[in-house]
């Protein structure tokens, strides 16, 4: 093979055009900081922030309520009261105090049973527990999945895998005014006399948006297979 | 941002937690059958398309807010209590498989949404 190959073009850009929305969200933004009601210093710090959530905190609280059947109920009757436990106050977090950035401080957990299955989803947007879950994943973005979710939900749970028998009813939330949902998967066997820590460590973000059920052998921080790139770099 | 503004109402209270008690009594209670009406909608809602005119069961009430349809125009005058419905799948979409009878959605609407049945 000879060496002509050129190996001195650059990468292209990942995203080559901007849309509409985000061209919408700079205009907002830099009349908010002109008129005053925010400096760019303050939304830095808010993005930094958003970007320090995460589903840590929901996999606790579902792995408390595994083991403490009085805790379980609080995370039913007072979801609010019950994420304070596991740290995250959904009615002052910065920076609005009423909810993380234009979202709202309703959660609402929902219980799985063996023979009742959760899965969540926003059709009009991406409505999501951000408090307690982080950012929502790309995929949770995308029509998509808003759309087939509602209508096709055992097709598109088998895309993740997730093949549920006849018997078990699917439950669809649809996220469309100021309840944010999170899922209480069922502890899955295999997990007898197992540490709050260990258990909170299968409660993966998936699990918590019901698109996935806990397994003993899976731990949300797992090494991911690693496949070997088929033009790897300097070849 | 006049000093009306809902956001100094809801610091440190939660949205929609600061419009406790302003909604008028609640039409509605658990186990009730409604039907969603197909209101006009030209500006905004929350209230989705493929809902209008389905049958629902009442399973939870949920908080007082303004509705969405005029909390989009700032106007938070009149709360409502909101309610979280329970839909038959097979009910919202006519090629939902028959075996799969016992599936269902969960959503919210306000009371002025919703009719008796």
């Amino acid at each position: 093979m000879s060496n002509s190959h050129d190996h001195d073009h650059k990468a292209a850009p990942m995203v080559d055009e901007v849309s509409d929305f985000e061209a919408l969200e700079v205009a907002v933004r830099e009349l908010c900081i002109e008129k005053g009601l925010f400096t760019q210093a303050d939304h830095n710090e808010w993005t930094e922030y958003m970007h320090t959530l995460g589903p840590t905190p929901a996999a606790r609280l579902v792995a408390k309520a595994w083991l403490d059947e009085d805790y379980k109920q609080l995370c039913i009757d007072d979801p609010v009261k019950a994420s304070l436990e596991v740290g995250i106050n959904w009615i002052t977090s910065m920076p609005s105090n009423f909810g993380t950035p234009s979202d709202y401080c309703n959660p609402r957990i929902l219980v799985d049973t063996p023979n009742l299955k959760h899965v969540v989803v926003c059709t009009l947007c991406s409505c999501y527990p951000r408090p307690i879950l982080g950012q929502s994943p790309e995929w949770y973005r995308t029509p998509n999945y808003r759309r087939r979710m509602v209508r096709w939900p055992r097709q598109v749970l088998s895309e993740f895998g997730l093949q549920l028998p006849e018997d078990v009813e699917i439950r669809v939330a649809d996220s469309n005014q100021k309840t944010r949902y999170v899922v209480m998967p069922v502890r899955p066997e295999g997990t007898d006399g197992w540490t709050e820590d260990q258990l909170s460590e299968i409660v993966t973000r998936d699990c918590l948006i019901g698109v996935a059920m806990p397994r003993a052998d899976r731990k949300a921080d797992d090494k991911r297979p690693v496949i070997p790139a088929i033009h790897p770099y300097g070849h | 941002m006049s000093s009306s503004h809902h956001v100094e109402k809801a610091t440190n209270v939660g949205d929609p937690q600061c419009f406790k008690g302003e909604a008028p009594p609640a039409k509605f209670k658990v186990g009730d059958r409604v039907r969603i009406r197909n209101l006009p909608d030209i500006f905004y809602t929350r209230s989705q398309m493929y809902l209008r005119e389905a049958e629902a069961t009442v399973v939870k009430l949920v908080y007082e807010s303004p509705p969405a349809e005029d909390e989009a125009w700032d106007n938070t005058d009149s709360p409502e209590w909101f309610y979280s419905l329970l839909f038959k799948q097979t009910d919202l979409w006519p090629d939902y498989p028959k075996k799969f009878e016992a599936d269902t959605l969960e959503t919210e609407l306000s009371e002025r949404w919703l009719e008796a049945l």
